[in-house]
């Protein structure tokens, strides 16, 4: 067992995280932060655009890890980004880079909000027993405005599935294993940035006279945080090594039964000032709130988990 | 990247295996195993399986050579933590000794002292206990007040008490800490004390969880010999500081809770009680998180193995086990609660008893997360 990276590995995230490094910041119009729901990364898109970043887990001997990288480091950013998609789950499940952005969804939720759909450029659709790859070019997308930090769409009418290019049965056990991997990698990113985020804030703001971390009833509800955080890193980094569909299950679940704390508790320790669109803390927090329940949530993920670790005559 | 195992590690893996499927006995768990490794049965049981492991150089594998090991990396170590702890620990303390106590003698003791206590734990001969908490110092370690006193002819006069000691009542020898001169951590000294010392007297405390794992221990001018002094004088908590490392992840807790949560499984499916969906949800919370607990435990292991420096991830990876450890064990009392009867499944049992001293043990879960505030996330100190 070796969990460093290796030397080429740790070369790439360098690199990304450099990349990402120039793109954190919110942009500003005034003295005040534009009333916004989220900010979109296009300049981020196009810097690891034009270093072929989208195409690293097809390129020589990398794969879903080195995406995985990628994934969780941009998912860093307050600014968002189609990563997942991108990245991970449209060149593993499909052996090509797909027009992007893409957007992930199952056959039911088309018509609701499906995140990244009024931007993306092909449709990944979960159609239960078969996968479905659509060029979005001919679908008519409705935007949808909401408070969860991402772009969202959805469907105006059901696109012609029967024409659309399938991928067979046999894609969709890997659609869902990579769509949970991204997920967790996701979820992982963004709860570290709040935490981070939070830390700063508690060590600088203070209340009676001391700075609001130095309170144990902070610390330590932020140090069950941190456990968690690293928790959900660590079961998406070997779910995206292993490439295990039981791997993937229990990183997912276990990321998004962490979000309801670290949440609540970023939310808590930033105050009244944690509610304003100046601070960035809702960019990832409410991203938190919408992947809560992405995937069926954690319902769907721990019948999965249970199905898969303990069949019958396994337990 | 690579998460997993080596050949080696397989095999050694399988060795251990086998060896416990021949030497554990017939309802192992009911009737060794059931108030956890401080039982008297499973303590006398664990002189004979220690010197079968010691035969096949099994116990501190990864030791330097020197000392009777084998120089296996900490990986092989984990191994053994995670076969032993799951059977309900059939060593008994001595994973003390070759968990921390050990190693704590190689990085600090004298060359005497490696000779006299280095081979007994590498034999499987010595089973230990470590005498730290006190009456007014349990997690507030260094408020201890066991005081040692020079003699003037060599040698210490040890005079005082420590309480929750677990394994004391059967243990061979005590890992102690004992205060020197000097108040709060200054002062505090480690020695290396035989139970049988003259004023070394053990006094059984009944407990929730077992009635045989608690003891007093007091010292009453109990006589150490100037070479029991583990380290310089007031060096005891840089020595332990160091220990807990090993000691708060030692325990491959995890491991326990994973194959007791499979148990569990077992026993619902047994009674139809598996297929409800809020079951199943319940079971699969709790095994992700186990498996984050492991995860955790294994960066501090690749760590370890790689001989970088103790960190913070630690003190995450033991909260951690403590989250999983509880939510096995909830499982079982919210579903299982005849089966935690005497009579009932010593395993089930044999593990809430254990899950129940998870927080407090090798540091309280509190402390876990106040160093996780400090040195982690580099919180100010509170008032």
């Amino acid at each position: 067992m070796d969990l460093d990276l290796n030397d080429d590995q740790r070369a790439l995230q360098e690199v990304i995280q450099q990349i990402v490094s120039q793109h954190m910041e919110v942009p500003r119009t005034g003295p005040t932060l534009k009333p916004v729901e989220y900010f979109y990364a296009d300049e981020l898109d196009e810097a690891l655009a034009a270093g072929e970043f989208f195409n690293v887990a097809l390129s020589g001997d990398y794969g879903a890890l080195e995406a995985a990288l990628l994934v969780y480091e941009v998912g860093r950013s307050p600014l968002v980004l189609e990563i997942a998609g991108s990245a991970l789950i449209g060149p593993l499940l499909t052996g090509q880079a797909l027009p992007r952005p893409i957007a992930v969804a199952r056959l039911a939720d088309l018509t609701r909000a499906v995140r990244f759909l009024d931007r993306a450029k092909t449709l990944i659709v979960d159609l239960g027993d078969d996968v479905a790859v659509l060029s979005t070019d001919d679908l008519k997308v409705e935007p949808v405005a909401s408070m969860f930090a991402y772009p969202l769409g959805r469907l105006a009418a059901m696109p012609d599935l029967a024409g659309a290019r399938r991928l067979g049965a046999e894609a969709v056990e890997p659609l869902r294993r990579l769509w949970r991997v991204g997920l967790s990698l996701e979820i992982a990113a963004a709860m570290q940035s709040a935490i981070d985020f939070t830390t700063v804030y508690v060590k600088d703001r203070r209340v009676f006279g001391r700075p609001v971390g130095s309170f144990q009833a902070v610390q330590h509800r932020l140090a069950a945080d941190v456990q968690k955080c690293r928790g959900a890193y660590w079961l998406a980094l070997k779910a995206a090594w292993s490439g295990l569909e039981l791997d993937a299950s229990l990183a997912a679940l276990y990321a998004q039964q962490a979000i309801a704390s670290v949440n609540y508790d970023s939310h808590q320790f930033n105050g009244a000032l944690g509610m304003t669109l100046e601070h960035s803390l809702h960019f990832w927090t409410f991203r938190l709130r919408l992947l809560q329940g992405e995937l069926g949530g954690p319902r769907e993920q721990a019948s999965s988990v249970a199905s898969l670790m303990w069949a019958e005559g396994r337990a | 990247m690579d998460f997993s195992w080596n050949d080696a590690e397989r095999a050694y893996r399988a060795e251990l295996v086998a060896l416990l499927e021949a030497k554990l006995h017939e309802n192992w768990w009911n009737d060794f195993a059931y108030d956890g490794p401080a039982g008297p049965e499973l303590m006398a049981n664990a002189r004979e399986f220690n010197r079968e492991l010691a035969a096949r150089d099994l116990v501190v594998r990864h030791w330097p050579e020197a000392y009777g090991g084998k120089n296996a990396s900490a990986w092989q170590q984990i191994i053994v933590s995670e076969e032993m702890w799951s059977n309900g620990e059939p060593r008994s303390s001595l994973y003390l000794g070759a968990n921390w106590a050990g190693p704590a003698i190689m990085k600090f003791g004298t060359e005497a002292q490696k000779q006299r206590y280095l081979r007994p734990i590498a034999e499987g001969r010595v089973l230990w206990c470590q005498g730290f908490s006190e009456p007014e110092a349990g997690t507030d370690l260094a408020n201890m007040s066991t005081r040692a006193e020079l003699l003037p002819g060599g040698g210490y006069r040890i005079n005082g008490s420590k309480v929750w000691t677990s394994y004391a009542s059967r243990a061979d020898v005590c890992f102690l800490l004992a205060r020197l001169d000097g108040g709060g951590k200054s002062g505090v000294t480690c020695f290396i004390v035989p139970m049988d010392t003259p004023g070394v007297v053990v006094r059984p405390i009944p407990a929730i969880h077992s009635p045989h794992d608690f003891n007093e221990v007091f010292f009453t001018d109990a006589v150490a010999p100037e070479d029991s002094r583990l380290g310089e004088e007031g060096q005891g908590w840089d020595i332990v500081t160091t220990i807990l490392h090993y000691e708060r992840i030692g325990a491959a807790r995890y491991e326990y809770s994973r194959r007791t949560l499979d148990h569990i499984v077992a026993l619902l499916r047994a009674r139809g009680l598996f297929e409800d969906p809020v079951v199943r949800g319940e079971c699969a919370s709790a095994l992700a998180m186990v498996e984050a607990a492991r995860l955790l435990t294994y960066v501090v292991i690749d760590g370890r193995a790689k001989d970088k420096p103790p960190s913070a991830d630690t003190y995450v990876a033991r909260f951690a086990m403590i989250q999983a450890d509880h939510a096995v064990a909830n499982l079982g009392s919210t579903y299982l609660p005849d089966l935690l009867v005497k009579g009932g499944d010593g395993m089930l049992h044999a593990h809430f008893t254990a899950a129940i001293t998870s927080g407090i043990a090798a540091g309280a879960a509190e402390v876990q997360l106040n160093m996780i505030s400090g040195r982690y996330l580099g919180l100010p100190r509170g008032a």
